[in-house]
């Protein structure tokens, strides 16, 4: 059976199912008011308490956003107004604390969910989340019990809401199965924040377990094994302590100064493809985007996305992150993708075509404008900094920075605010623009080597085509002379340089770059702490050797031997 | 009775955090404290009542305390609305 991995590591052991059905809630009268009111401030108190205590834990474990659910839900139930409206009906009313509970909770819930507004969204949730609680604990069920679950099991469920896991026990829960979720619901993200491995979205799961079965299953890729063989068990159990150990290797990184043994210190930043990837870059510690490609938004639609909707999704991005910078690539997109709305010719060789800063150069006022206007208007939330791609010549820069200042004009007649001072850099993926580095960096206030593209560039290989990617090797010399001539260029100037592609995360490839001062690494954000750990142990005095030595060989080969016999 | 008018400037508005550190500040003087938004008001005592108004970056609100300490609660509110509701921490 297959669910979605939704938190990294193997689950093994004996199934829990909970059952999170709210009880038929009936209006009963009763007679003594007080006495109910009293129950009812009791259990309240009670369950904030528990809210608290799991919104601490998680706090401990640095999952701010969690941790703001139950911290919010603590808020609510703390509101004098809710209070009062629920022990006045009771007194009133003379009717019974679940029904009141139900009445007006469910009230709010209404009211939060007619609003126009995601985030009020948000709060119909919360507040039907918290009715469920309190009707349960004045009705005397326990969601989940936890002096009932044992160390060692597997919680298996419909989905988890936030008022299941406030009263968990994360010690004694090795793993999570949910039958609805994603990825980014909100079970995946708490299991994430608590580090227990989990699958969601197992469509099937509680028509086939049963509670003490022995659960077995990856959090990658979202196998789930039930009642495993002897053999089966046993591969389980090794996958688990090697990932164990890897873990807690990898989680003293976190928080760390991504800095080498001689204090010279870089910024280890993620690559991101939506806004929910901004999270889960986080989660993992980095330290910024590095790259965050656009093109999610124009792809699967029937229309190209409003100035406002890339408005949002910038923002939110540069919410989530705080004041850490965020590089956002502005549209790359060509004949290779089949996007009816946008009219492209088929490109008979797209990727050497009508593609990126061309076509929107070319087609600015559908295309480039609202796209740079949404920039710009997020730029006023956070450290954005806009990127352009696929450039060949400074000709190409300076046509999209007069776009960008186009866009400024038209924002300042309209009193829009945006951040005066964005910095607008170059991706460095194309040949020329490597041999040119030196004079696209007087006039760029970053780069950004696009490793991918730009050995795909250089060595003049699909890497796509089977029959030649034995050619594509970020280790040829050339692009590594490529990538070495793009840092110092920028280095001459002045200018931060940084790396988006593959190699900034290859471990053989890490020491030339340091050694070349490369400034920023970019990457998917899975394999941040690991380059951490790498950078870490580095003197950078000591790799200038190794890097004039890599670039002493002749052929890829050549290199590729050298770096494997030293990393 | 006494009150101002202020201008929201945190960027995700009165949302729960920001509404909840008004009220918590609030809840500190003995005064009544309502906030007016269009034709709409709130009770700021009570995070579901501003909630319920669903006030934004950009809009304007007024601030209107009265009670036995409304000037000191009017300039509280006041400052932290200033701060961004402490959002900006």
């Amino acid at each position: 059976m297959k669910g979605t991995g939704a938190s990294s590591g193997i689950g093994i052991g004996k199934a829990v199912i909970v059952n999170d059905v709210l009880p038929e809630v009936l209006k009963r009268y009763i007679d003594d008011a007080d006495r109910e009111i009293e129950v009812f401030m009791e259990k309240l108190e009670n369950t904030k308490k528990e809210t608290a205590r799991l919104a601490g834990i998680l706090e401990e474990k640095a999952s701010e956003t969690e941790a703001q659910i139950l911290n919010g839900h603590v808020l609510l139930m703390s509101d004098p107004a809710l209070i009062d409206e629920i022990t006045g009906i009771i007194k009133n009313e003379k009717i019974c604390a679940e029904s009141a509970i139900d009445s007006v909770c469910g009230n709010y819930a209404d009211i939060f969910a007619s609003m126009d507004d995601e985030l009020m969204q948000q709060r119909a949730a919360d507040m039907k989340d918290i009715r469920n609680r309190l009707i349960k604990a004045v009705l005397g069920i326990e969601t989940v019990d936890t002096a009932l679950i044992p160390a060692g099991s597997i919680l298996v469920a419909q989905d988890l809401t936030p008022s299941m896991t406030a009263g968990l026990n994360p010690e004694n829960i090795c793993g999570i199965v949910t039958k609805f979720g994603g990825r980014t619901s909100h079970s995946a993200i708490l299991s994430r924040a608590l580090e227990i491995p989990a699958v969601v979205g197992a469509a099937d799961i509680l028509e086939y377990v049963n509670d003490a079965d022995i659960v077995c299953f990856d959090g990658d890729s979202g196998e789930i094994c039930i009642n495993p063989d002897l053999k089966t068990l046993a591969e389980y159990e090794g996958k688990r302590d090697a990932f164990l150990r890897e873990r807690s290797e990898l989680n003293s990184y976190r928080g760390k100064t991504s800095q080498t043994l001689d204090g010279v210190r870089v910024e280890l930043a993620a690559n991101i493809g939506n806004p929910d990837d901004a999270k889960k870059a986080l989660e993992y510690d980095a330290e910024g985007i590095g790259l965050f490609r656009t093109e999610f938004l124009f792809m699967d639609r029937n229309t190209a996305p409003s100035e406002n909707e890339q408005f949002e999704a910038y923002k939110s991005v540069a919410l989530i992150m705080g004041g850490k910078p965020v590089i956002i690539r502005t549209l790359d997109i060509g004949g290779d993708k089949e996007i009816p709305y946008m009219n492209i010719e088929k490109d008979e060789n797209p990727f050497l075509g009508y593609r990126a800063v061309r076509l929107c150069l070319d087609r600015k006022d559908d295309i480039y404008k609202p796209q740079l206007r949404a920039l710009l208007r997020a730029s006023a939330f956070g450290n954005i900094k806009i990127m352009i791609p696929f450039i060949t010549g400074v000709d190409e820069f300076r046509a999209a920075k007069a776009a960008v200042l186009e866009a400024m004009k038209e924002l300042d007649l309209e009193g829009i605010k945006y951040n005066r001072g964005i910095e607008i850099g170059v991706m460095m993926e194309t040949a020329a623009a490597s041999i040119m580095a030196d004079v696209i960096a007087k006039e760029a206030d970053f780069f950004s080597i696009g490793t991918n593209d730009l050995t795909q560039y250089t060595l003049a290989v699909d890497r796509g085509n089977t029959k030649i990617s034995y050619l594509y090797s970020t280790y040829n010399p050339a692009v590594l002379r490529s990538i070495r001539n793009i840092i110092y260029a920028g280095k001459n100037a002045g200018i931060s340089v940084g790396m988006c592609g593959e190699a900034a995360a290859d471990p053989k490839m890490v020491p030339l770059l340091l050694a070349w001062g490369l400034d920023e690494f970019s990457m998917s954000a899975s394999s941040i702490l690991k380059t951490r750990k790498a950078v870490m142990g580095y003197d950078t005095a000591l790799l200038k050797e190794i890097a004039d030595k890599a670039l002493s060989f002749a052929t890829e080969e050549e290199v590729r031997h050298y770096l494997e016999g030293i990393c | 009775m006494v009150s101002r008018k202020i201008t929201i400037i945190n960027p995700s508005g009165l949302h729960l955090r920001p509404a909840g550190n008004l009220c918590k500040e609030s809840l500190k003087y003995k005064s009544k404290i309502k906030i007016n938004f269009g034709d709409k008001s709130a009770n700021a005592k009570s995070v579901l009542s501003v909630l319920g108004v669903c006030i934004k970056f950009g809009d304007e609100i007024e601030f209107v305390c009265e009670g036995t300490d409304e000037e000191e609660a009017l300039e509280a509110v006041c400052t932290l609305a200033d701060d961004g509701f402490g959002e900006n921490e």
